[in-house]
């Protein structure tokens, strides 16, 4: 492979951080290397060195404190996959893992590159979005903790400076909810999402939603949660009319971030009936 | 710390045996593999990570080796297929049951469905079809259909649990 960079593998996450304040600028974090190595090889990226975050004790772990849960930024997708307690508090981000990539790529991608990497299809990101996710960053300087939405300046622009990585997310948990995360792509395994969705949402004892989150993927520059979509279907008994209106609101919602692109004649279509096909089961329930 | 600019000194287990080298930092663990330890059996098909030719085994889990960084091996356990026939060179049943039943043509993607194979039965010795699907939906084969693949695998799962291996 091309690239002429030193390898550098702290023991602990202080080292890595101080490596950063250092070498940051011509650095590149490496967690489970699936994006990097792809980089590296097209000689996207040519850093001076590759910092190998992947064995820090820090960055692992999903645990429920404080009435949030932490997963580890290191922590890998099938790692979210297997996770009982992700299966009851964040049902619509263990969904996501079942099409992401491969096997092997689910084996050693982290969640943390995941995000880190700002593609506009990165399938955690809309699960992470309807669960508030907060991020906790590190630096030399210190921690700080910003809403997922900060992380990306645009498509594979990280909007964090060259001296912070990403320690873990905190997510709002929310057991006994219609959860679900869908993509729309070419194939079922190893598939770019052409579009993304997670939603989640709880309806009162009039069938009335009471509760709902929705965020779209891959159809914005990054993903975006859409809380006019949310505040429209707020108190309203789920009919396919009102499905229809609400999947009409997410398709102007994405023209309105992104402007009108050639590719929204076919995913004008596909957003709203992935958005109504999502959402459908609860207006069954209702009837 | 490590850190270490052109050469890369790992210790790491390949099929059974101690290996203690410098690999590049820039390397691939699959050019590790195939070019300073001379197994050829995992291939490069697209060098990205999409096509499973490459997949091992590193402590357990079945990787793309083609997305793993050299340096990375220190401290692993690797299987390749050299190392999944028996001690005495003998085929392992996985190995049989695709020759059994017609699971390789042109054979490229083979060495890797048999690794993802491998990770499967380490995890679930008694697999159902869909399990056997969906461990190797990252191994692209453009000859088979997939069909005799997944009969083969199935097969050896039974195989196996019959032998008690």
């Amino acid at each position: 492979m091309r690239g002429d960079f030193a390898y550098a593998r702290p023991d602990s996450l202080d080292e890595a951080v101080a490596f950063l304040k250092a070498e940051g600028d011509s650095t590149v974090v490496l967690a489970g290397g699936t994006d990097v190595l792809v980089d590296l090889r097209s000689g996207d990226i040519r850093p001076a060195f590759v910092l190998d975050v992947s064995r820090l004790p820090e960055l692992k772990g999903i645990a429920s404190t404080n009435g949030e849960i932490r997963i580890g930024a290191g922590v890998t997708i099938q790692e979210i996959q297997a996770a009982g307690i992700l299966r009851r508090f964040a049902p619509a981000l263990q969904k996501a893992t079942y099409g992401f990539a491969s096997r092997q790529i689910r084996n050693v991608a982290t969640i943390g590159g995941n995000v880190a990497h700002c593609s506009p299809c990165g399938d955690t990101v809309p699960p992470l979005l309807i669960h508030e996710a907060r991020v906790v960053l590190k630096s030399a300087a210190g921690e700080r903790t910003l809403p997922i939405e900060a992380i990306s300046a645009g498509p594979y622009k990280s909007a964090l400076p060259p001296d912070e990585m990403i320690v873990c997310f905190l997510l709002k948990p929310r057991a006994g909810v219609f959860a679900d995360f869908q993509k729309i792509g070419r194939r079922k395994q190893l598939a770019i999402a052409r579009a993304s969705m997670a939603v989640m949402a709880e309806q009162d004892e009039k069938d009335r939603v009471s509760f709902v989150r929705v965020a779209l993927g891959a159809c914005t520059p990054t993903p975006s949660r859409l809380e006019a979509v949310e505040q429209f279907l707020e108190g309203k008994a789920l009919n396919e009319s009102v499905l229809w209106q609400a999947g009409r609101m997410v398709v102007e919602k994405m023209i309105d971030i992104t402007g009108f692109r050639p590719s929204y004649v076919y995913k004008e279509k596909a957003v709203q009936g992935l958005f109504m096909r999502m959402l459908s089961p609860m207006v069954n329930h209702a009837t | 710390m490590k850190l270490e600019k052109n050469k890369v000194r790992v210790r790491f287990k390949l099929n059974g045996e101690d290996v203690d080298m410098e690999v590049g930092a820039g390397e691939t663990a699959l050019e590790v593999l195939r070019d300073r330890c001379g197994l050829k059996g995992p291939k490069e098909g697209c060098g990205i990570g999409e096509c499973g030719a490459c997949t091992i085994v590193a402590d357990g889990k079945a990787v793309n080796a083609c997305l793993m960084l050299g340096p990375r091996l220190d401290g692993c356990v690797v299987q390749t297929v050299e190392g999944i026939s028996k001690p005495d060179d003998r085929l392992s049943p996985l190995q049989q049951a695709f020759l059994d039943h017609h699971a390789v043509q042109c054979g490229f993607c083979t060495p890797g469905l048999l690794m993802s194979a491998q990770a499967l039965f380490g995890e679930n010795s008694h697999p159902a079809r869909r399990d056997i699907v969906r461990a190797i939906s990252g191994n692209l084969c453009r000859c088979t259909g997939y069909g005799h693949i997944v009969e083969a695998i199935e097969d050896a799962a039974q195989r196996m649990s019959k032998e008690g291996t």
